[in-house]
């Protein structure tokens, strides 16, 4: 009575399988449209409605050093609310959007949320977000920061965090090398990059493994490039071009190492492989507490991004984290508190001393714990004064867009490629993708 | 065939290890290549578990030591004794037990009845059925996830371990129905034949005779099914909410951060976690060949 799959059965179902497969591109439907609907006015949308329950949804939550900051600013928020609560639902920062995403298309998302502000558009795009203009009115964000919280013109986030990806380098391996003061020009990064080869180390641990090689946008700009101009990619131009020219230089030096992303080249510098490499203000703490020096922490310094020729203004990549409030039940309660909590000095301090994090309002940043914790002032006046939002943020599909530029860039270095036409593809590729 | 008969066939059929006989010939010596192939895939198998074991055993400020240390230079157990002060990772423990064990039992039952409807019975529809069956599997798991979604948060089962039990159940069936069916096929008709004419019901022949023949494949069925929801992340991370984490996602939550990840305390928990699920394989791991390889072999 055995019966085994014919092959005409099993072509059958390979078919269906297939059909599967071929239907997936179809549920990229279901990923928001490029163009988010307007909302409606602030000051309505934000109406009371005296529910007082809302969450605050969060990657913040589960982690070993920002968890309890946070517990305590809610802790010290229902305190002095009488009546709030405040569930606080949490997800892994590298599954956070997708699993926002499919919480906004289920529509059990609700109250308030931070994000990254890579993410910003992508979620306003769902038109579940509301306006938040009439609550920042007044606070004495800075001009960075807020603008750090827009989309489409429209303030759909408080900003909560802001600095941006720069170098950290190591003091003492830069002394050794007899580096005494700071690669201000490229030419100067590349004498100091080669009397630290001779020292046996990396010197520049860059990106080069493609989930990080954004990192070569800022460099970009370092050149004069634009990426985008009037709506239109202009990656493959002259100037990034002679960008990725000359990060390509660097790497068939072996300035840089091959395979290196975020969390290599922590572990390289936290070991004292290298000299420099990028990260966000957080980043110290990180390879502090994975080294073996013990000392690392007073060696750690940061600088800003060396220029194309003398004069220029360094140019980073923003970073930051947003708070935004998602419509519905308790939308004017949810809203109170992330005003609360990124612009009360009594709040944003705290968080800055427990979780690292600096403010974002000019009050917060003239503090004295945050002014006189060196670190942190020197990124903010190497890293985050000179900080731009990536130009692909405003566009939903921004993380592919990135991929295939950081594909191309990596086919580059390893020689796949030429630069022109990598890039060039990478431009078509992206362009695509913008419609 | 009697139904006596019947069932002393139906204990021959168990799997019970033959005793070889005695005799004078010398043993055979282990092949050379058969030795290399076999220390080949241990290290395939066991070089992980290894580094698992010594990042877990290494102090924190030397897991990112380059060049990586085959041998750790220092030993610690400071990344298992945290984890007595970690009482979530029992949280997540329950969670993954529950949710799994009853993906298990589900999968069991409904392939059980399904498996022998396909594999004993004759009726319109069949034919297409089982290839049905089988074409869900070729579905991509997470481009369901949205349906899944959608459907859970409209009848209000979200944030349960029902949705959890459900969705694995629902990945887990086809493969299971088709183990079963092979499995069933192997029972040779005579036996249910023999069951009618001593007078036994369809109740009495699936209960009574069928199934504790099928011993083995029901555990196979039980412990791939098992698998499965122990494994399951982003499942388990959509449709479980907070208080319903498994191991997977509540792990990954706990330790792997936007700036760093706990990597000696994950692993030092991954191990703690994989204990109790190693030592029931090593238990069940006779039924789990010898239900994967019945109906392997044509009889």
């Amino acid at each position: 009575m055995s019966e085994n799959i014919s092959r005409r059965g099993l072509l059958k179902v390979l078919g269906v399988g297939a059909g599967a497969v071929a239907a997936g591109p179809l549920l990229a439907a279901c990923a928001p449209s490029t163009s988010a609907p307007k909302p409606a006015d602030s000051e309505a949308a934000l109406k009371d409605d005296g529910v007082k329950e809302f969450a605050i949804t969060s990657w913040a939550y589960n982690e070993a050093n920002t968890k309890q900051p946070l517990q305590d600013e809610i802790d010290k928020y229902t305190a002095a609310h009488s009546g709030v609560k405040i569930s606080t639902p949490s997800f892994p920062y590298n599954d956070y959007l997708n699993q926002l995403l499919l919480q906004v298309r289920g529509g059990t998302v609700v109250g308030a949320m931070q994000l990254d502000v890579a993410w910003l558009a992508t979620l306003a795009a769902t038109g579940k977000l509301v306006d938040l203009s009439s609550v920042a009115k007044g606070v004495d964000y800075t001009d960075a920061a807020l603008a750090l919280g827009k989309s489409n013109n429209v303030q759909y986030a408080l900003p909560w965090t802001q600095a941006g990806i720069g170098i950290l380098a190591n003091q003492e391996i830069m002394t050794k090398a007899g580096i005494t003061k700071a690669p201000a020009t490229i030419d100067e990064f590349e004498q100091a990059m080669t009397a630290i080869k001779g020292q046996g180390v990396t010197p520049y641990a860059a990106m080069t493994k493609p989930d990080q090689l954004k990192d070569i946008i800022p460099w970009m700009w370092t050149f004069g490039a634009k990426l985008v101009e009037d709506g239109k990619i202009t990656i493959g131009d002259e100037a990034s071009v002679a960008a990725v020219t000359w990060y390509k230089k660097i790497y068939d030096l072996k300035y840089s190492a091959p395979d290196v992303n975020r969390v290599d080249a922590r572990a390289l510098f936290s070991q004292g492989k290298c000299c420099f490499y990028e990260d966000a203000i957080s980043g110290k703490s990180t390879v502090i507490k994975s080294s073996p020096d013990k000392d690392l922490a007073s060696k750690v310094t940061t600088i800003a991004r060396p220029v194309a020729k003398s004069g220029d203004k360094p140019q980073h990549l923003a970073w930051g984290q947003v708070v935004a409030v998602f419509d519905g039940k308790g939308v004017a309660a949810a809203a109170d508190f992330a005003k609360t909590i990124t612009s009360e000095t009594s709040y944003t301090t705290p968080w800055f001393t427990k979780a690292g994090l600096p403010p974002t309002t000019k009050s917060g940043l003239a503090a004295p714990d945050i002014t006189g914790d060196k670190y942190s002032s020197d990124f903010a006046k190497n890293i985050a004064a000179y900080s731009t939002a990536d130009p692909f943020w405003v566009y939903p599909q921004f993380s592919q867009m990135e991929v295939a530029l950081a594909q191309a860039v990596q086919g580059i270095l390893i020689g796949k490629t030429s630069v022109q036409d990598g890039l060039n593809a990478a431009k078509a590729q992206m362009t695509s993708l913008m419609s | 065939m009697t139904l006596q008969e019947t069932r002393f066939a139906a204990d021959a059929g168990a799997p019970v290890r033959p005793v070889p006989p005695r005799t004078n010939k010398p043993r055979r010596r282990f092949p050379a290549g058969a030795a290399v192939t076999v220390a080949v895939l241990g290290i395939f198998v066991f070089a992980p578990v290894y580094w698992v074991l010594v990042t877990a055993l290494t102090p924190t400020n030397a897991v990112y030591e380059f060049p990586p240390r085959f041998w750790p230079r220092h030993v610690t157990l400071q990344h298992f004794t945290a984890l007595v002060h970690t009482p979530v990772l029992l949280h997540y423990l329950i969670n993954s037990l529950v949710v799994s064990i009853a993906t298990a039992v589900l999968t069991v039952l409904v392939s059980a009845y399904t498996g022998y409807s396909f594999a004993k019975f004759r009726y319109r529809g069949r034919r297409s059925l089982m290839y049905l069956i089988l074409a869900s599997q070729m579905f991509p798991q997470a481009v369901l996830l949205i349906t899944l979604y959608l459907v859970f948060s409209q009848v209000g089962l979200l944030n349960s371990y029902l949705a959890l039990i459900l969705s694995f159940t629902t990945f887990t069936l086809p493969l299971c129905v088709w183990m079963m069916k092979g499995f069933f096929d192997t029972i040779p008709d005579e036996l249910i034949e023999a069951a009618k004419v001593d007078g036994a019901g369809q109740f009495a022949i699936i209960h009574r005779i069928l199934l504790p023949v099928s011993l083995p494949g029901l555990v196979a069925t039980g412990l791939f099914a098992f698998i499965r929801g122990w494994n399951d992340f982003i499942f388990a991370l959509t449709l479980g909410g907070p208080d319903h984490l498994t191991l997977p996602p509540g792990l990954a939550n706990h330790y792997i951060g936007e700036f760093e990840t706990g990597w000696p305390e994950l692993m030092a928990a991954s191990l703690v976690v994989s204990l109790p699920v190693v030592i029931g394989f090593a238990v069940l791991q006779r039924y789990l060949v010898a239900g994967l390889t019945s109906g392997a072999v044509k009889g």
